[in-house]
């Protein structure tokens, strides 16, 4: 069976060697450049409040071209579990079942369970390690990118964007092979389902996409309770006051929390009301000082709901681990409807 | 003919179009009152740079900072950027393989209909089909971010990085608005039924098609599209009135100008600071702005004759790219149709 599974899949396997491949020898080749740039950014002998030199770093990587190379790279991790399931998992058994060779698979004295073991474990397997092999590569790539973005405070006092956020996190660490195994397994079992190639790989298509965005909306800021850090309103972090009509105003304030993934930031008032009140005098004419002062005697309060740094890794494992785990009971799901039924 | 074609078409049409209902749904309820806050944050009645930067800088902020439209404006993005590719690989590639594959090629072959005009039906309705589909999806999105947009050029420049961003010129934006979309698709479908003919398998055909489609679209802003045509190159004077700040990273300085050449809504290739003799300007980075005020370093950068110069694409040219690019798109679209009209009458039917 280990050599008729390979046989089948040999075509798949050679072309993604290839892709990593070329992958490997675009990021060996950028990947020193960027580290000595990193190093020529004085991040790694800076002792405290490095937030302006990881911004400056972070404008260089624009201005030469490794922000570029960063994009691409985080893209394809995106798109690789995706492009997996749909490729490798939903034509696994629907190619055999149209094309009538299923008939003598079945028909042999191998068991239909250990035929799509055979199947199943050894696609499955390479898929988790392509996309593994592939996370690794861009970790090892990105260090110094993540490194920057942990410290960088930008202007409006944010986290901005960092290997926590939900742009970012899918794409680094573990949770590739999570996903890689995810949608192939879900290829499998929509294909046999579906029973017919093309619409099995839409389908494939459309419930992959439509977990990868719903998951971080609704489900992974919940997988570990949030923190809460509140503090007094500090007029110095505002970003942006608007009023969207004359009697109430909305007050946007930084928050400085580097590398952490920010769920809600709130700025409120003393009592927990979102209604801040009208925008004060001097604030519509009047100096920044003079507004500073009436924007303190409102004492507002902000609050910020996170996840803190420290927890990415605890986040990566967790996912993984759901993901692995909804992958064996499709894959059980899988072998159920294979022995019941007849699919060709 | 246009009856089996559609009988064939029928999945991937009902699918098409419940997603454009869905998401015109959901740009429909959202995009009133995103217009509505365009116009409370006074961007309709502001008059002068400074208000209107104000008020621009708070529309986008509250924008970008509500879960629900920065996630429609995320969604839209990533549809426009996929419904091409996706029409490729599941509209195009199919097309004609699984006729191959299934053998049922012969079986229309032998009827009374030509070849030719079997495959022109197939090719014209779908894509046709493929058309509409990007063009209403195209239309959408733009009606729905053009408050967003109309904000974009209001910024003041250095407003938390926005205004590059939601440049419409950028690539990002350039291939999401207007018509390169259609073009794109259009594209895409021919590529598919192209490799579809040559391959004649489905499976891989896809592959292929998705493969080439994204080395095209990567490549085609990076290296064709700045030259439809030639850029304009502007030098202004570094002196010390002019030099609002400077970076410092290694061998790379960056010093930034107080006066926009480009204009708003430009796409920048290229913007340094080159010395009096036009090279680029690496250093050695002068003593006052080690350590020192910013005034010190002002002056002392200013003495040292440097200039900014700015390679860029104006934005009155925006509309030119825009047919430029979709006319490309399409002509190869055409030259691709035409090499499957050639294969048709080529292939021999055992």
């Amino acid at each position: 069976m280990i050599w008729l599974a390979w046989r089948q899949f040999r075509l798949q396997a050679w072309l993604a060697a290839a892709a990593l491949a070329v992958l490997a020898i675009a990021l060996a080749v950028t990947g020193p450049g960027l580290t000595h740039l990193f190093d020529l950014s004085g991040i790694p002998g800076c002792q405290n409040d490095c937030g302006q030199l990881a911004g400056n770093f972070m404008n260089a990587l624009a201005h030469t071209g490794y922000e570029l190379v960063f994009y691409l790279a985080v893209a394809i991790m995106f798109l690789i579990p995706g492009i997996i399931g749909v490729f490798w998992g939903a034509p696994l058994i629907t190619r055999e079942i149209e094309s009538g060779t299923l008939r003598l698979a079945w028909s042999q004295s191998i068991t239909r369970t250990r035929w799509l073991a055979g199947k199943l474990a050894l696609a499955g397997l390479a898929a988790m390690a392509t996309a593994g092999l592939l996370s690794l590569m861009v970790s090892w790539w990105a260090v110094p990118v993540d490194r920057a973005t942990g410290l960088a405070a930008g202007r409006t006092g944010a986290s901005g964007i960092n290997r926590f956020t939900p742009v970012l996190f899918g794409a680094q660490g573990i949770a590739p092979v999570g996903y890689a195994a995810l949608a192939f397994v879900l290829g499998v079992t929509l294909g046999v389902l579906i029973r017919r190639t093309v619409p099995a790989m839409a389908a494939t298509l459309a419930a992959f996409a439509g977990i990868q965005i719903a998951w971080p909306l609704w489900v992974r800021p919940h997988l570990m309770t949030p923190l809460t850090w509140t503090a007094p309103f500090n007029p110095a972090m505002l970003n942006t006051l608007s009023a969207h009509s004359p009697d109430s105003m909305t007050i946007i304030t930084g928050v400085r929390l580097p590398g952490s993934w920010i769920l809600t930031n709130q700025t409120l008032t003393a009592s927990g009301q979102a209604d801040l009140g009208p925008v004060p005098a001097p604030c519509k004419t009047g100096t920044w000082q003079a507004c500073q002062t009436a924007l303190l005697r409102l004492h507002l309060r902000q609050i910020v709901s996170y996840q803190p740094a420290s927890r990415y890794w605890e986040f990566q494992w967790i996912e993984t681990g759901i993901f692995l785990t909804l992958a064996l009971a499709l894959a059980g799901f899988s072998f159920w409807r294979v022995r019941r039924r007849l699919l060709g | 003919m246009i009856w089996l074609t559609w009988r064939q078409f029928r999945v991937q049409a009902w699918v098409a179009g419940a997603a454009l209902a869905v998401f015109a749904i959901a740009l429909a309820a959202s995009g009133p009152h995103l217009s509505s806050l365009y116009g409370s944050n006074g961007l309709t009645t502001c008059h002068g740079s400074g208000p209107c930067g104000t008020a621009a800088t708070s529309f986008l902020q509250q924008v970008r900072h509500d879960p629900l439209y920065s996630a429609l404006y995320n969604a839209c993005f990533g549809l426009l950027a996929a419904v091409p590719a996706l029409i490729g690989v599941f509209w195009g590639a199919p097309l004609i393989t699984r006729e191959i594959e299934a053998g049922t090629f012969r079986l229309a072959w032998n009827q009374s209909i030509t070849r030719t005009r079997w495959l022109a039906a197939k090719l014209g309705l779908t894509g046709l089909a493929a058309l509409a589909a990007a063009g209403l999806l195209s239309l959408m999105v733009t009606w729905w971010s053009s408050p967003i947009q109309a904000a974009a050029p209001l910024l003041p420049r250095d407003a938390n990085g926005f205004s590059v961003v939601l440049s419409r010129f950028q690539p990002l934006l350039f291939a999401t608005r207007g018509i390169t979309p259609l073009g794109y698709a259009v594209f895409a479908f021919a590529l598919g039924a192209a490799a579809g003919v040559l391959i004649r398998h489905t499976l891989p055909a896809m592959a292929v098609t998705l493969a080439v489609f994204a080395a095209i679209q990567v490549a085609m802003p990076m290296w064709v599209r700045p030259h439809f045509i030639s850029p304009v190159t502007a030098t202004s004077r570094l002196d010390t009135a002019n030099i609002t700040g400077v970076e410092f990273n290694g061998p790379h300085i960056t010093v930034y100008p107080g006066i926009d050449l480009p204009g708003a809504g430009a796409w920048i290739l290229s913007s340094q600071a080159v010395t009096a003799s036009g090279q680029p300007f690496t250093g050695p980075r002068p003593k006052a702005c080690g350590a020192g005020s910013f005034q010190a370093c002002q002056a002392a950068l200013g003495r040292l004759n440097l200039r900014q110069q700015v390679v860029y694409q104006p934005a009155s040219r925006y509309w030119d790219f825009q047919w430029i690019e979709t006319g490309i798109f399409l002509a190869l679209a055409l030259a691709l149709a035409g090499l499957c009209f050639w294969w048709v009458q080529r292939r021999r039917l055992t």
